[in-house]
This record gives structure tokens, C-alpha cells and sequence, in this order.
């Protein structure tokens, strides 16, 4: 027996649930049912990771229901990395698959969906939801800023007599575009804030929402389009702030540049390039 | 790694300042920042441990918080996803994260488990068995070399739990033994994981003991452990959701009397209590060591008569 066939045998136990390729490796057979443990144990370290990746859309959906979707998932995206840290970068997916009723044929799967039909209220914003839970999640694990753009900086660059506009900035790790409908958006605040009524929020009409991490706690809210374009021209490189403040003003010529500034360096949300 | 055979036991030396530990848990930071740690107390030698691929995050407040508790504290970095029995070729990714973090936080100890948990390239996210055979013994010591060789320091692997017999050359000690003395690695032993093992498959967990030699025992474990829902008592899980059984409390005794001192580890990853309760659970272990510490002053060749 070679270690290999022996691995082999049980990957495809632990894939498929057959104990039968590993009989001849168990020295008593009447053991064999035994190994469900280790079965179990893969499942059930998924399946609490993906709970507490996806926080929201468990509450939403009920421990139960959201641990059948979760066992499917790990049946279809198993982890591949040797940490479930930020495992379910493909829930969101698989939750519209499962909306769409496309793919994952199996008999769990129809059992959901016979569950989908007589409570599909649970179902409604879901994939936001998803999408929210994940955004969330890898705001809070992003790389911390190197250096943060602060009001002290900013007071000190003004008595150098440097032009602001010409700063070169772009937001920092944990800031997060990410389009969602409004409405879900509001029930995932709501779920997050243990509050019965969805929040009436004031939209946008963008349906972008930015997350990001403020003092170790990530924070969210509904951009404008011109918010959008301001966070967009910063997002990933590096570019100067009157450029980006110049993409702003092209969509809403009332754009407010001290007061969307202003919230920029209270809520940390620039670091700084070069000057 | 070849080149980093243990000549000494190192591993013992690494940990010898270290009494009982916990586990580090997030809801338990408030109260363990709140210890006084500042002059000398019970809780001097008091450690804590983690599962390292936990804090595999680029930054955010897991890591500050790891920071925090490392300014006053030891820590023992505790892998389960190294899968160092199999699927070494992904081993390089994983140990470049493990060794970043051990740059940052210089644990004290650094601890794997004698496993495979990736196949295909897959995660299992469970600590799977292998088969005590010549070549699985071969597939382990060269999983040891890459992740030695990998974080650039030694580190500990753990018994596993067993629930059942595997077709085998050699029994559990021997293989162990075998693979720390050709890799340079020391060895944490599990003391629950032995109890439940010796319950699930019948072997004597003192004969066990026995055939460790005290010199590759750098780290011990103890926790809680529930019957198999389906299975009753005959089927022992190693759950780490409830308090130490007396069972596993009299087998620490008796590995402390062979062993020495040694840290131990309370591990608790479920049903988390109160930190009030772990740390009167912590005193308990601590206790033990201290008794064995003092028959060891009491009484030189106490050892060799126990052997």
C-alpha cells in the first residue's frame, strides 16, 4: 500500500461520502463507518467558517437553511488554501446560481429548492447580502495603510505653501467599491444593527457602496455618482486630488470638494503617495 | 532540513520558562489585557497559543490584537493547515505566511500536527490520518524537512486522535519517534488525543508514554472530549468544546512524572466559557506542574524510578 492510493482512496471518501476504496486500508471493517468523523469534521469547519464569513445572510436565512447552502457550496468549491481564512470568495455565486435554480444538481439541492419555494421571502437581496458579508470581511482583514493622510499633514503641507490638488493620493487598503441594489443594502444595515425595519436610507442612485476600515472597525455607506467618480479616481493608483476632484465636479457641479475632503481625512480614507 | 538535526533538546530548552497555557481567544482579550502582568504574579508563566493560519491576514485588528497580548506575553504558534503528511509541493505558499508572522511575533514554540489535510489541491480543513507505514513515515519526515526548512526554526508535531485502526508497520510511538529523530523536529504530545485514542482503538496510553523519550517532548495538551452523538462512549470525539475529563487529568500526572516539566497547553475551541473558568481550568494544569517541579527538588531520582 502506498501512501498516495491511500490519500487517493480517501479524498474521494471525504469528496463523495463511499467508504468502500478505503476497506482494505482499515484494519477492522466494522470500524469503517467511523471515519464519518473525519468526513464531519471537514464539513462542519466549512460550513462554521462560511457562517461566520457570511454573518447576514445566515441571519437572514436561519441557521438551517444556511448551513444546507453551505454544505453545497463546500461540495463545489472545497477550500484550497490551508486556512478557511476568507473562505467563500465564491458564495456570492453560487447563492445567484442558486437563485437562477441553475446548476447543482443533487438531491440536497432540490430539497432547497422545494424550501426556496414556500419561503422565498428568505431569498430576496440575498446575493448583496453575500456580496456585502464578503466585502465587509475583507475590508476588516485588508493590509493596514502605510501612511494614513491626516488633518495635521494636510495643515502642515498648507503653511509649507504646497498646492493640495497636487498631492498625490489614493485610498487606502481597506476601502471597497462594491455595486449593490439600495434596498439590499438597507436590509443588510438593518441586519447588522439587530434593527426589525429596513432602514430608509438616503440613496443614491449610484447603488455603489463603499466599505472601509476606520480604527479597526469597518464602516459602510451608499456613494453618490459623484462620490463614486471622486473614489474611483483614487482607487488602486495613485493620482493627484484635484484630478480626482475634477472627475467629481464633471458629474454633479455642486459637488461640495471641503466637505467630501474633509470626511476623506476624518474617516482615513487617503494615504499618501509622494508629494 | 538536513542540516538542522537536533543535537540538544532544544525544544525543551525553548520552553522551559513556560507553565500552563490557554488557548487565545477573541472574547477573551479584554479580560487577558486586564491581568496584571506587571509584577510578579501567578500568572508569571502563563502563555497562550493560536492557530497560526488564523492570523493569515494582511492586517486589521486580528493582528493588533496578537500584538497586544504578545507585549506582556509568550506565544505558541499552532498550525493545523500544513498538511505535512502529503501535497508538499503547495507546502512553500503556506510556510512563507507561517514564517512572516513568526519574524513578527517570535513565538516561543511553533507546533504541527502528524497529518495530511491537502489532497489534489484541496483543503480538507480537518487533521486526517495517515496510515503508520514506511512510506507515510518518509511522506511525514519530508513534509517536516519543508516546513522546517520553510519557517527557518524546528517545531513540535502533535499525536493525532485516533478513531479507528489503519493497516500499519509500526505502532503510533514508534512512528513518532521515528520521524522526530530523522527530521530534527521535537514532538507536542496530546494528551487528550492519547486518552481518546487509547479508549477508540484500545491501546495502553501509559505503555505510550512510556516509549516517548523525554528528551523530543517540547509541548503538552490537554482539553475536553465528547462521545459521538451516534456512538455513544464507545466512539470519543476530540471536541475541545468541554473541560478536562479526570481521566486526562491523571494521564498528564503521569506524563509529567515521566516527562518533566513541560508546558501545557488547556485547549478550548468550543463552547468557550468564561475566562474566570478557563483560567481556574489553567490553574489546575499549573498546579500539577508545580507539583511536579517540587517532587523533582524533593526528589532527584524520582524519574528513573518512575522509568
Amino acid at each position: 500500500m502506498s501512501t498516495h492510493q491511500y490519500i487517493d482512496a480517501f479524498t474521494r471518501y471525504l469528496r463523495s461520502g463511499d467508504p468502500s476504496a478505503m476497506a482494505h486500508f482499515c484494519e477492522n471493517a466494522s470500524h469503517i463507518k467511523r471515519l464519518a468523523v473525519y468526513r464531519n469534521g471537514f464539513y462542519k469547519g466549512c460550513v462554521d467558517a462560511l457562517t461566520a464569513n457570511f454573518p447576514m445572510c445566515e441571519k437572514k436565512m436561519g441557521r438551517e437553511s444556511f448551513r444546507k447552502m453551505a454544505r453545497l457550496y463546500v461540495d463545489h468549491f472545497p477550500p484550497e488554501q490551508g486556512t478557511l481564512v476568507g473562505y467563500g470568495e465564491n458564495f456570492p455565486d453560487v447563492v445567484t446560481d442558486f437563485m437562477s435554480g441553475a446548476a447543482l444538481e443533487n438531491k440536497d439541492t432540490l430539497e432547497l429548492t422545494v424550501s426556496k419555494q414556500s419561503t422565498a421571502h428568505l431569498y430576496v437581496n440575498l446575493t448583496d447580502i453575500a456580496h456585502l458579508d464578503y466585502a465587509w470581511l475583507m475590508s476588516l482583514m485588508s493590509a493596514d495603510s502605510s501612511e494614513i493622510l491626516t488633518v495635521e499633514y494636510v495643515a502642515q503641507l498648507m503653511e509649507q505653501g504646497n498646492e493640495l490638488t497636487e498631492l498625490s493620493v489614493k485610498l487606502n487598503p481597506s476601502v471597497l467599491l462594491l455595486r449593490v441594489n439600495d434596498e439590499a443594502f438597507a436590509e443588510w444595515i438593518s441586519l447588522k444593527t439587530n434593527s426589525n425595519d429596513v432602514l430608509s436610507t438616503e440613496f443614491s442612485t449610484s447603488n455603489i457602496v463603499m466599505l472601509w476600515r476606520l480604527q479597526g472597525a469597518v464602516q459602510a455607506r451608499s456613494l453618490s455618482i459623484a462620490e463614486v467618480a471622486l473614489m474611483q479616481a483614487l482607487q488602486g493608483k495613485s493620482g493627484s486630488l484635484g484630478e480626482a476632484f475634477d472627475a467629481a465636479l464633471m458629474l454633479d457641479e455642486n459637488f461640495e470638494v471641503s466637505d467630501a475632503f474633509t470626511a476623506c481625512l476624518q474617516n482615513e480614507l487617503l494615504e499618501i503617495e509622494n508629494i | 532540513m538536513k542540516g538542522n538535526k537536533l543535537c540538544s533538546p532544544q525544544h525543551i530548552v525553548a520552553g522551559e520558562e513556560l507553565g500552563a497555557g490557554l488557548s487565545l481567544k477573541p472574547e477573551h482579550l479584554d479580560d487577558i489585557l486586564a491581568l496584571p502582568v506587571k509584577k510578579p504574579s501567578s500568572h508569571h508563566n502563563l502563555w497562550f497559543e493560536v492557530h497560526t493560519e488564523n492570523y493569515f491576514v494582511a492586517g486589521g485588528p486580528r493582528l493588533n490584537y496578537l500584538r497586544a497580548v504578545r507585549e506582556n506575553y509568550n506565544l505558541s504558534f499552532h498550525g493545523v493547515g500544513g498538511s505535512l503528511g502529503s501535497d508538499h509541493q503547495a507546502m512553500s505558499a503556506h510556510t512563507k505566511r507561517v514564517k512572516a508572522l513568526i519574524d513578527e511575533f517570535q513565538p516561543t514554540l511553533v507546533s504541527e500536527h502528524a497529518v495530511w489535510s491537502k489532497s489534489e489541491g484541496k483543503y480538507f480543513a480537518d487533521l486526517m490520518p495517515l496510515p503508520r507505514t514506511q512510506d507515510a513515515l518518509q511522506s511525514l519526515i519530508n513534509g517536516i524537512d519543508c516546513y522546517q526548512s520553510g519557517i527557518g526554526r524546528s517545531i513540535l508535531i502533535e499525536n493525532p486522535s485516533n478513531y479507528l485502526d489503519f493497516i500499519s508497520d509500526m505502532d503510533e510511538p514508534q512512528f513518532l519517534v521515528e520521524a522526530a529523530k530523522r527530521s530534527g523536529c521535537g514532538l507536542l504530545i496530546d494528551i487528550n488525543n492519547l486518552y481518546i485514542s487509547s479508549k477508540n482503538t484500545g491501546i495502553d496510553a501509559l505503555n505510550y508514554l512510556t516509549q516517548i523519550p523525554a528528551d523530543l517532548v517540547g509541548e503538552i495538551h490537554i482539553a475536553g472530549h465528547d462521545p459521538d452523538p451516534a456512538l455513544g462512549q464507545s466512539l470519543l470525539i476530540d471536541s475541545h468544546a468541554a473541560a478536562v475529563a479526570p481521566p486526562v487529568w491523571t494521564l498528564l500526572e503521569q506524563a509529567l512524572a515521566l516527562f518533566g516539566h513541560r508546558p501545557v497547553l488547556v485547549e478550548r475551541d468550543a463552547n468557550i466559557p468564561a475566562f474566570d473558568e478557563l483560567m481556574s481550568e489553567r490553574q489546575t494544569a499549573q498546579d500539577y506542574l508545580n507539583q511536579c517541579e517540587l517532587k523533582k527538588s524533593l526528589n532527584a531520582p524520582y524519574k528513573e524510578l518512575v522509568r
